[in-house]
Order: C-alpha cells, then structure tokens, then sequence
C-alpha cells in the first residue's frame, strides 16, 4: 500500500485536499477506467472539484481532470466529457472529507492518515446539504506486539 | 457367506473366500495407496520454488531440523490415517470437490450492491426516464434522462431483453450490508435492478458516494 494522491476542492476560492474520490460512481458505472501512472495514485486520475453556489445553493462541480489513458497519454476534462467545461456531480450523495491543519499520523496506505481536523461536507445528489468539522486526536502509537503474528516483521 | 471362511489352528492361515486375510488387507489397502502416492507426489511437485525458499530465508524463515521432522511426523499420521479410512476420505474428497465447485459457482456471479430486500418498487422506464431529469442553474449537465449518466442507463436498459425482464427502483440506507461481502454501505445508495425471475441480473447505481 502508499498513500494516494488526493483530489483537490475550491471551495470559498481555497484549494484544499480532498480525501474522497466522488469520480469513481461515475466511472464504475459508464465502465471507465484509467491507467495507474505510479504506486501513489492506483486510480488513474487526479480530479478538481469546485463547489459553486447558484441561487442560493451549492453544488459540487468537477472543473478539471488529468486522467491517465496510458502511462503517457494523460486526458483532460474535455476528454472525459466532450463539450463540457465543468460537470455537475449530481450522482454524488454522501460526505467528502477534507483533512485541515497539522498531519498528526502517517499512514502509508490509501487516504488514512489523520489530520487535525477533517471538513465533512455532506451532498445529496451533487448539493451541499450540510458541512461540520471535526476534531481529531492522534491515534494511540502501536507497537509490534499489537499486531497478528502474521504482520509482525521478521521473527519479532 | 461364511462358508468359505475356515481356519486353522495359525492366525496367519485364516482365509476368506479362499483368500488369506493378508491377501484381503492388500486389496483394502492398495485404493489407499494409490491416493496417498497422489497426493505426495502432488505435495512435491507444488513444493516452493527455489526463488520462494531463498525469498523466505532472506526472511529469515528458514526450516530447520525440527520443522523437517515436524513435517514428517505429520505426513506420516496423514497417511495411516488414509490407508485405514480411504473410503471415508474418499466420500469426504468427493463432497469437498462439489463444495468448492458450488463456491466457484457463487464467486464467479456478479458482485451487485443491490439484493432482493433493497427493492422498493417496480418501474416502468419511461417513468424512471421522466423523473430522472437533472437540474443545473448553469447548464453543467446534458438535458437527458439520468444526466451524466444516460450512457451507462442507455447500456443496462440494453440488456434487458427478455420479455419477463422486470426494472425495479432500489435503495440501500446508509449503514446496511451490501454486496457479495457484506460490507456496510457509506451512504444511501439509489438506483435501479434488473430483475427476471426475482433474480436480480444488473444493476444501474444513480447515487452513491
């Protein structure tokens, strides 16, 4: 396992890290796939995401996408989705994580490291329903004996 | 039946349809043999390679004396335990073999989120079509049935040919157990079955995260 590359989010017009993938529904189910160019991105693409608001709502937009159709050949939103220049994700229901402020544990593995705070924004069809943050306390440390035998290293 | 069977005052000269019961032990036993050389011999021949053993003695897993006797203590109860119960291993390999071939079976079906107690309704797809039409105030989305997603709609209604071929709207609430492993979902999941026979064949997912 690595650590991924995360997706990246304009929101209130920060970038910041995003720590969900809400590209991949879309992928799985029109059977798109990409090529991994390296360890620390297994899916194949890196996504910009915006929230705009509209009238009063905020909505979750992908605006831009280099997605590896081979090693070399890397593809742009346009690409993906001829004619637009952004797209709305109204298949997108449930929470994006946004990890803030100090790393307080690395993790070696997918988007598990904690963070200080996670900003959790929650989307019902593509719109932003609801946004808190949360607190995080760094993990207890484990040691060798914490694990099963079988993950221990050599004949600890 | 016993007849045949006679005796002498030796152990070693009881017969039993004019066969020694050393004669009759050799019969019972050679089935058991055969199964036994099979499967040491197949042992051997799936022994790990030579790049496995060094890979594992970098490791520093390195067998010594007391693993080799190990291995042989148990090989060799193994085997007794064959020779003197093969037809019950024999019956036993038999259901195992239809067992895994069921799992094999099992495993090779698709993986759906949805199962028979998510559906919710039976659909007609016109009416799933007439309501699935996504509003965006800037126009980011094409003015189709499911939006972005009328390909992937257009290619499971596709599969539905068959005239007892049923759609059904389903939905998983956040926190129940889904797919072929049962992991807790992440949030409410939304789409549509492809159902025949009460079998669910395919699955369209519309909203998920």
């Amino acid at each position: 396992m690595t650590a991924q590359v995360s997706e990246r989010l304009i929101y209130g017009g920060k970038e910041i890290t995003l720590f969900s993938n809400p590209l991949s529904l879309y992928l799985q189910q029109t059977g798109t796939s990409f090529e991994s160019p390296h360890t620390a991105c297994w899916r194949g693409y890196v996504g910009t995401w915006e929230i705009i608001e509209s009238g009063g709502v905020e909505r979750l937009y992908l605006v831009a996408l280099a997605a590896h159709k081979t090693y070399e050949e890397v593809l742009s939103l346009p690409d993906v989705f001829p004619g637009y220049e952004k797209v709305f994700a109204h298949w997108f229901s449930g929470e994006l994580r946004c990890p803030q402020g100090e790393m307080l544990d690395y993790v070696h593995g997918g988007y598990a490291s904690t963070y200080e705070y996670d900003l959790l924004m929650e989307f019902k069809q593509g719109v932003l329903v609801n946004k808190h943050a949360r607190h995080n306390k760094p993990p207890p440390k484990k040691d060798e004996k914490d694990y099963p035998s079988f993950l221990r290293r050599g004949n600890v | 039946m016993f007849d045949s069977f006679s005796s002498t005052s030796s152990f070693s000269s009881y017969t039993f349809w004019g066969l020694a019961w050393w004669v009759w032990l050799g019969i019972y036993i050679l089935p058991g043999i055969f199964y036994v050389s099979y499967h040491l011999l197949k042992e051997y021949r799936d022994r790990p390679s030579e790049f496995a053993r060094d890979l594992l003695a970098a490791m520093g897993r390195t067998r010594g004396i007391k693993d080799v006797l190990g291995d042989i203590l148990v090989y060799t109860i193994a085997s007794v335990l064959i020779l003197s119960t093969w037809p019950a291993v024999a019956v036993w390999s038999f259901y195992k073999k239809r067992q895994d071939a069921a799992r094999e079976i099992e495993n090779s079906k698709p993986d759906f989120s949805c199962s028979a107690k998510y559906l919710v309704s039976k659909v007609d797809p016109h009416d799933a079509e007439v309501v699935s039409y996504v509003i965006d105030p800037l126009g980011y989305v094409p003015s189709l049935p499911f939006g972005h997603l009328n390909k992937a709609w257009g290619a499971f209604l596709s599969e539905m040919m068959d005239p007892t071929d049923e759609l059904w709207s389903f939905h998983i609430p956040k926190g129940s157990k889904c797919g072929r492993h049962g992991f807790a979902a992440s949030g409410d999941i939304r789409g549509f079955a492809h159902v025949r026979s009460g079998e669910i064949l395919g699955e369209l997912i519309t909203e998920s995260d």
